[in-house]
């Protein structure tokens, strides 16, 4: 299909195929992209200005909400940056209980990716059956910190809830579950003849590429680059327990670079995630969960802190990169958040370049731009008439939870 | 690779022109294994040679580049990591750079690193700085409507001041205004939109 | 055709489009639950897609402002009379159609083309990109499912005329002689081989996943569809449910044309014999649409374009030929003696 007039086609802010809002202006030849352009900044929050204005304890629950799926990511990333600074060392407990939350986030996360994914090729089926897969994990986390998502688990110097010994077993059972329906989804999602014409040869990105534009993530290893933080320079629980760079050549031999290669490196890795949480309870030592349980001696001790610190964690998305400064004041000097869809903008340039407006949708998600998952307000019940529950009864049930959890 | 290596191979190389550096080294988990970080301080001037020669002996990756407001001075850092690949190889080098607030040119290196684009671009419209020779020097983040000069990052009088914070609970709903640019236009019930504006004089009638 | 047959025909134009609506929504309804099920989901109740069009009538009807407006807005009425028409060829259960003796298959060809024209039209003229993209998508796709059609219905009639009956295109022979019948094994085979065909055609003139690409709601939001709002996308909706209970109701005219009333032992041509076979008739049509649109469209991901003229030139070109040929070799092979003994005939 060539020829005819070249003409532009729109791809958001505001667009089915899109999570978040984000522009792409596509100039399309038939059905063919000629030129694409990335035109974030739809909606700058202004994150790291409002971080400046507040003292680092706030700060924590501010980068949670950087994102709903990487709570843990920019929380963690922020945490250790700040720690470096001040020289608060996060007890070796809590190190375990943050790996642990980090590899369930990475889990969910990746299922939740797998869905979009079958959704933007058209295979709803497999969403629902992803989806499906994934709410054991939310529950899961929901046990294990008192929420699905923004757990506001993390604090400097440790974390702010224990894993308790009788969680233990529901943790175990939950990991099994996804141990027996791993094959499954192996074979859905590498096996179907549809998804491979959909997805072999899409969107590929070169391993020069993926190096010259700094590509983070499942999205470089994809393209044979093996860049993990957990490997590269391992952190907390990460210094005991080795963890590898996946890449697609270690399920077939060859590195593509494309949509299906992506697909391969995401499965895995939450194969991987599971073994690193058994591991993690397995070896978790005792001890306490923060290094200061006192907020008024940390926030003492935190207004004294003078210097910079580097926090990274390897998000499901990829590398996270906190940048943080501190001047022996009350408020964050300088606060840089670079996250890993931040990295990966500029290699969707590349992916995009040639393909068909089909190939759009799974090949600008299939770096999995960021997204927010918090629709929780309508609650259906099987028999009976559905019901909406307001943002103010929502707030008095959490509570109400949280009263019950503590009792 | 260890970290002091770096460290001796730039000063080697770039004699006095290293100001500052200092090599950060933490640990954690059960084992206690340690990690490190690099950090430079560099004369301006040497910025691109700097970036060229990290280029040409390791393969770094540039997380991204960092800006902060210290009064006379703007700080520059450049966050690369090198030895990736590897088990434990890993090390994070910082290189900074101080521009002073009356000259905030910093020459491109998205000729050696192309990815860096993206963090120029951010770094241009938060920081006020002025990239040289940057291949696209559009705004990136902040919205065509921003007003100009003025630059989030910045602590002094190009900051955001009071009067641009705008609480959500002061402001209320955003009043929408038909454009009639390409935008659809309700072909029926055109006249509907001037029916709340008679309710409302009527109410204070 | 006298004043009273006039009067009857447009009586029973009403009465046959009325049905269509009604029961193209009602397996509308059906199509979803059953979907959401298979997929684990609750899905909505089967009376949503009646609220669905209520509420799309009472909505405000948007016309774009660069759309060519007389065309976008007549191109929905455009695809409803025409999906409409076609069922008055087609015989519904023991009702012969409306219009029986007025025309044949092949004019159900070229009917068939304009719901999806209609369509083209409408999305050329919104003026929107998207539009633009899927109607030029629907222009391929037409173009490529046309062959595979038009294969299956030469098949069916040449076998008809083999036989030597009268009108061998017309949709109630076909109806009264099924392909089955004076077959031997190779002519079952190559029958079931052309219903499977037909059945794989079914979801694209219904655009249904995997075919659905022009109006693919991840890529292109809609399509087709993108710009319409409010009483038009009403409109093709019902436009849409009559044409799935077309493309059902040629499927059973062709291949599944039996009465269960003589089975059951109702004395033709009583009230409970038409009955029972409109009844049996809606079983086999919502039995039908079940396998080519819902199983189908909840079993795959959707086809890029040039995949579905893939699909539909190549394999399904080839296997809609095999079918024929293996129902010619069948014929010839029954004026041997030993084959219907040896493999059995019907």
């Amino acid at each position: 299909m060539s020829g005819g007039a070249e003409y532009s086609v729109p791809v958001g802010p505001i667009h089915a195929a899109l999570e978040e809002p984000v522009l792409f202006n596509f100039k399309v030849d038939g059905e063919r992209v000629v030129d694409v352009e990335v035109v974030p900044g739809q909606n700058h929050r202004g994150v790291e200005w409002m971080g400046m204005q507040r003292n680092p304890v706030q700060v924590i629950y501010l980068a949670e909400k950087i994102c709903g799926i990487c709570t843990v990511c920019h929380a963690y990333s922020f945490v250790r940056a700040v720690e470096h600074i001040s020289g608060i060392e996060s007890t070796p407990r809590a190190d375990y209980i943050r790996a642990i939350l980090a590899e369930l986030e990475r889990m969910h996360s990746h299922l939740l990716w797998a869905g979009i994914a079958a959704h933007e090729i058209g295979f709803d089926s497999l969403l629902h059956y992803t989806w499906k897969v994934r709410e054991n994990e939310m529950d899961l986390r929901e046990m294990i910190t008192g929420n699905r998502v923004h757990y506001d688990m993390f604090m400097i110097g440790g974390v702010r809830r224990d894993i308790k010994q009788d969680q233990i077993p529901k943790i175990l059972e939950t990991l099994k579950y996804y141990k027996d329906n791993f094959e499954k989804l192996g074979k859905l999602f590498l096996q179907d003849k549809v998804i491979k014409m959909r997805t072999q040869g899409v969107g590929v990105l070169t391993k020069e590429d993926a190096l010259k534009l700094c590509a983070v993530g499942p999205t470089a290893r994809a393209s044979g680059v093996p860049k993990d933080v957990r490997q590269d320079q391992p952190f907390g629980a990460y210094l005991d327990i080795p963890v590898k760079a996946i890449t697609p050549d270690a399920l077939t031999g060859e590195v593509h670079g494309d949509v299906y290669d992506r697909i391969i490196v995401r499965l895995l890795e939450v194969k991987q995630s599971i073994e690193i949480i058994e591991e993690c309870l397995k070896r978790m030592p005792e001890g306490p969960i923060l290094a200061e349980p006192n907020i008024t001696r940390l926030l003492i001790q935190l207004k004294k802190a003078h210097g910079e610190g580097i926090g990274r964690h390897e998000a499901p998305r990829g590398e996270v990169y906190h940048y943080v400064r501190m001047d022996a004041s009350d408020k964050v000097t300088a606060w840089k958040v670079r996250a890993p869809t931040y990295a990966n903008v500029m290699p969707w340039v590349p992916m995009l370049k040639g393909q068909q407006i089909a190939d759009i949708p799974i090949v600008a998600a299939s770096t999995d731009p960021c997204m927010s998952c918090t629709d929780r307000a309508v609650v259906v019940k099987e028999g009976q008439k559905p019901y909406m529950i307001s943002g103010e009864e929502l707030h008095k049930m959490s509570v109400e939870k949280t009263r019950r959890m503590m009792a | 690779m260890n970290p002091e290596e770096i460290v001796e191979k730039f000063k080697s190389k770039f004699g006095a022109g290293v100001l500052d550096a200092k090599v950060q080294t933490k640990s954690g988990g059960v084992s206690k294994t340690q990690y490190h970080f690099v950090w430079m301080t560099l004369e301006r001037p040497l910025l691109k040679d700097a970036v060229r020669f990290l280029a040409s002996e390791w393969q770094p990756h540039l997380s991204v580049i960092s800006g902060v407001d210290l009064g006379n001075i703007l700080e520059l850092t450049y966050h690369f990591t090198v030895g990736w690949g590897v088990r434990l190889g890993e090390i994070p080098v910082s290189i900074r750079i101080d521009l002073p607030k009356d000259d905030l040119t910093v020459p491109t290196i998205t000729d050696i690193i192309p990815g860096a684009l993206i963090t120029e671009r951010e770094k241009q419209e938060m920081l006020g700085i002025k990239v040289i020779g940057i291949p696209d020097a559009r705004r990136l983040f902040v919205p065509e409507t921003f007003p100009e000069g003025v630059y989030p990052w910045r602590k002094d009088a190009t900051g955001v001041q009071p009067e641009h914070v705008k609480k959500l609970w002061e402001v209320g709903r955003l009043k929408l205004t038909p454009t009639g640019q390409g935008v659809a236009v309700n072909v029926e019930k055109a006249a509907a939109p001037s029916a709340p504006a008679k309710k409302e004089n009527a109410g204070a009638n | 055709m006298n004043g009273m047959d006039i009067l009857m025909a447009v009586i029973g134009s009403v009465l046959v489009m009325l049905f269509g609506i009604f029961f193209g929504l009602v397996f509308k309804g059906i199509d979803r639950v059953l979907s959401a099920r298979m997929q684990a989901r609750i899905g909505p109740r089967v009376r949503q897609p009646f609220w669905d069009v209520g509420k799309l009538f009472s909505k405000e009807n948007i016309i774009p402002e660069n759309a060519v407006k007389w065309m976008f807005s007549s191109a929905p009425v455009l695809g409803l009379a025409s999906s409409a028409v076609m069922l008055l060829y087609l015989p519904l259960g023991p009702l012969a159609p409306v219009l029986q003796g007025h025309g044949d298959i092949i004019l159900m060809l070229y009917l068939l083309v304009i719901p999806s024209l209609a369509m083209v039209t409408g999305g050329f003229a919104s003026g929107s990109p998207y539009a633009a993209v899927g109607a030029q998508r629907e222009m391929v796709m037409m173009m490529s499912y046309e062959f595979p059609l038009a294969a299956v219905v030469v098949s069916i009639a040449w076998k008809l005329n083999v036989f030597g009956i009268a009108n061998p295109f017309s949709i109630t022979s076909i109806a009264s002689n099924p392909i089955w019948m004076n077959s031997g094994i190779l002519g079952i085979i190559g029958s079931a081989i052309l219903l499977v065909v037909l059945i794989i055609v079914t979801p694209a003139e219904l655009s249904k996943i995997p075919f659905d690409a022009p109006e693919a709601e991840t890529e292109i939001v809609g399509g087709l569809l993108a710009e319409y709002s409010g009483r038009n996308l009403g409109i093709f909706y019902l436009a849409d449910a009559v044409k799935t209970i077309v493309m059902g109701a040629l499927l059973v005219a062709i291949f599944f044309p039996w009465g269960i009333a003589g089975i059951v032992g109702l004395a033709a041509g009583s009230v409970g014999a038409i009955a029972a076979d409109i009844a049996f008739f809606l079983l086999k049509l919502f039995l039908v649409l079940f396998v080519s649109v819902t199983v189908i469209r909840t079993s795959f991901a959707r086809l890029k374009i040039d995949q579905i003229v893939y699909t539909y030139w190549a394999p399904l070109t080839i296997a809609a030929l095999f079918g024929l040929v293996l129902i010619i070799w069948d014929l010839n092979l029954l004026g041997i003696e030993w084959y219907p003994q040896v493999l059995g005939g019907w």
